[in-house]
């Protein structure tokens, strides 16, 4: 293993075990050792949160681990992040995620947004108990491609289909994509009211936001 | 309640986070949400509503999880006719801080209110079993602070946060045995923030099942069932769900009942029509669904959550209906 082998393996495996200072270090090392910061995201952090990720779908790990193994990312983002070079004219699919007014529970939506983010998607989070309108002036205004809700109450569930109702009002149904998810929603329920996708997890999630959008896997890049 | 032989399942909704009022319930009492939530009259005569109207065969106290966590110092916004109250500021930031936070003084604010209304339930009705409801302590330790950073700090400060769960363990204690004192027949404890499906089997044993039994145990033990409502999936967590002390447990529509039934056999299990059925589908769909919760194993027959306030009556008295046909 190269040098520059063995610090990616230690951005990834410090990702996977939650060892947020170690990455940070790890970080610091590798580029002062004059690696590019793109490879170091990519194969290091970005590759450990996937492995993360697929713990979570096996069931070896719980949200609370993919929240530490998500803190030991972003403290290594925040170090390699400046160093990314400018590249122009690549854009970022933008969506834009939240937690529908009336309810407070952000555990999954977080997840959700971390996944999303790891994927190389640019998200907007407003948040919780986000007014139903917010979710459709925050995509115009912001030209996000996608929207995601979830709730995990059934009383709350509801604001899904009144913000699917305002997009089709303001004539913006058609270039919106609308994914759901949380406790009581389902497959069922995301065809009753018009979504365009249900994702039971935050790995799911993913996978439905490129199907939607029709991205191929090569075509994305945590910048 | 005791596991013995009844001529057919009892149909019960506690309250507290498995609300059990709806919008056309109110209309026909002329009782309101969110004004109910802060008037203890106003509290008893929707619960004894829900038992008159014949949707379930009790009476239960509050209507939402958030009293424990605002007579602890959060802000919560009471919410309106079809939303639930909920924190709106958290209190504290760390469970480190935990000494910030003022004990519940079951003599004020909510608590007395609920606690009234339990009072005014034992004094004017009979033969009705009376649920008290209490946020469990995992759930209530994520409403005073950010839940994200309590969950974190489950491993980071584990020290710490242990001694933050005894310290709300003690508040839902003392409010529990008021309830008791004012005359509940059972006690209801709802942990949907403290499931096995964001903590893990380990985190789930050492910090929700722990701090729910202390709280249990520490009730009055004379003529008292507890339940126990835990949402999410239980297949990582069945073995740790065994061992909560409580009468009854009680699970969310996406446990399949027979799965439940194979894994907890000499439990009494409580559950769970789908509460999306109940608001979206129709009478024969809610009977289908409660024929098959009894089918499957279900000893006591209620809603999996919280019903959505929009829930047609018919639906909800559908459960009810089918049962005393059968």
């Amino acid at each position: 293993m190269s040098a520059k082998e063995v610090l990616l393996k230690r951005l990834s495996d410090g990702v996977v075990d939650m060892e947020e200072d170690d990455v940070a270090e790890a970080a610091q090392e590798y580029l002062d050792a004059g690696y590019p910061a793109f490879d170091g995201i990519m194969e290091g952090l970005v590759d450990g949160m996937n492995r993360a990720g697929q713990l979570y779908e096996e069931e070896e790990y719980f949200v609370t681990d993919v929240l530490l193994c998500s803190d030991a990312m972003y403290a290594g983002l925040e170090i390699l992040r400046p160093y990314l070079p400018e590249e122009a004219g690549e854009t970022k699919h933008k969506g834009v995620i939240g937690v529908v007014e009336g309810d407070t529970h952000d555990i999954g939506k977080n997840l959700v947004k971390i996944m999303l983010e790891t994927a190389g998607f640019d998200m907007i989070d407003l948040g919780r108990d986000v007014p139903l309108r917010k979710f459709v002036d925050t995509a115009r205004e912001e030209g996000a491609e996608f929207i995601c809700m979830s709730t995990l109450m059934t009383t709350t569930m509801g604001g899904m289909q009144d913000v699917i109702r305002i997009l089709e009002e303001e004539g913006m149904r058609q270039q919106m994509k609308v994914m759901i998810g949380g406790g009581p929603v389902s497959q069922k329920y995301a065809d009753k009211i018009g979504a365009d996708g249900y994702s039971q997890n935050a790995v799911e999630a993913v996978k439905l936001a490129k199907r939607l959008l029709n991205i191929t896997n090569d075509g994305l890049g945590m910048r | 309640m005791e596991g013995k032989e009844a001529d057919r399942p009892a149909c019960i909704c506690p309250g507290g986070m498995m609300n059990m009022v709806t919008e056309e319930l109110m209309e026909e009492v002329k009782v309101y949400l969110p004004e109910a939530h802060t008037d203890a009259r106003k509290m008893a005569e929707l619960a004894k509503a829900v038992y008159a109207r014949g949707c379930f065969e009790n009476y239960g106290v509050p209507f939402c999880m958030t009293v424990e966590a605002e007579e602890m110092g959060a802000i919560v916004d009471m919410g309106t006719r079809i939303y639930e109250p909920h924190v709106v500021k958290y209190v504290i930031n760390s469970v480190s801080e935990f000494e910030k936070l003022s004990p519940v003084d079951v003599k004020k604010g909510r608590a007395k209110v609920v606690l009234d209304a339990i009072r005014i339930l034992k004094e004017e009705t009979e033969d009705v079993p009376i649920v008290g409801n209490l946020t469990g302590p995992v759930s209530t330790a994520g409403s005073v602070m950010e839940p994200v950073v309590f969950y974190k700090e489950l491993r980071k400060k584990n020290k710490e946060a242990h001694a933050y769960m005894e310290f709300i363990t003690d508040q839902l204690t003392a409010f529990g045995r008021a309830q008791i004192a004012a005359g509940a027949d059972v006690i209801a404890i709802s942990d949907p923030s403290g499931t096995g499906e964001i903590l893990g089997p380990k985190y789930f044993e050492e910090f929700a099942v722990t701090y729910i039994n202390r709280l249990l145990d520490s009730l009055q033990k004379e003529k008292m069932g507890t339940i126990v409502h835990i949402c999410g999936q239980m297949s990582p967590v069945y073995r740790e769900v065994d061992g909560i002390h409580s009468n009854v447990l009680s699970f969310d529509s996406v446990v399949p009942m027979k799965e439940a039934r194979e894994h907890l056999k000499s439990r009494v299990l409580m559950g769970n029509v789908s509460t999306y059925a109940l608001e979206f589908a129709d009478q024969e769909k809610v009977k289908t669904l409660t024929r098959g919760c009894v089918k499957n194993g279900s000893d006591i027959i209620s809603p999996a959550c919280g019903l959505g306030m929009k829930s047609p009556l018919a639906n909800v008295q559908a459960i009810l209906a089918c049962l005393k046909e059968v």
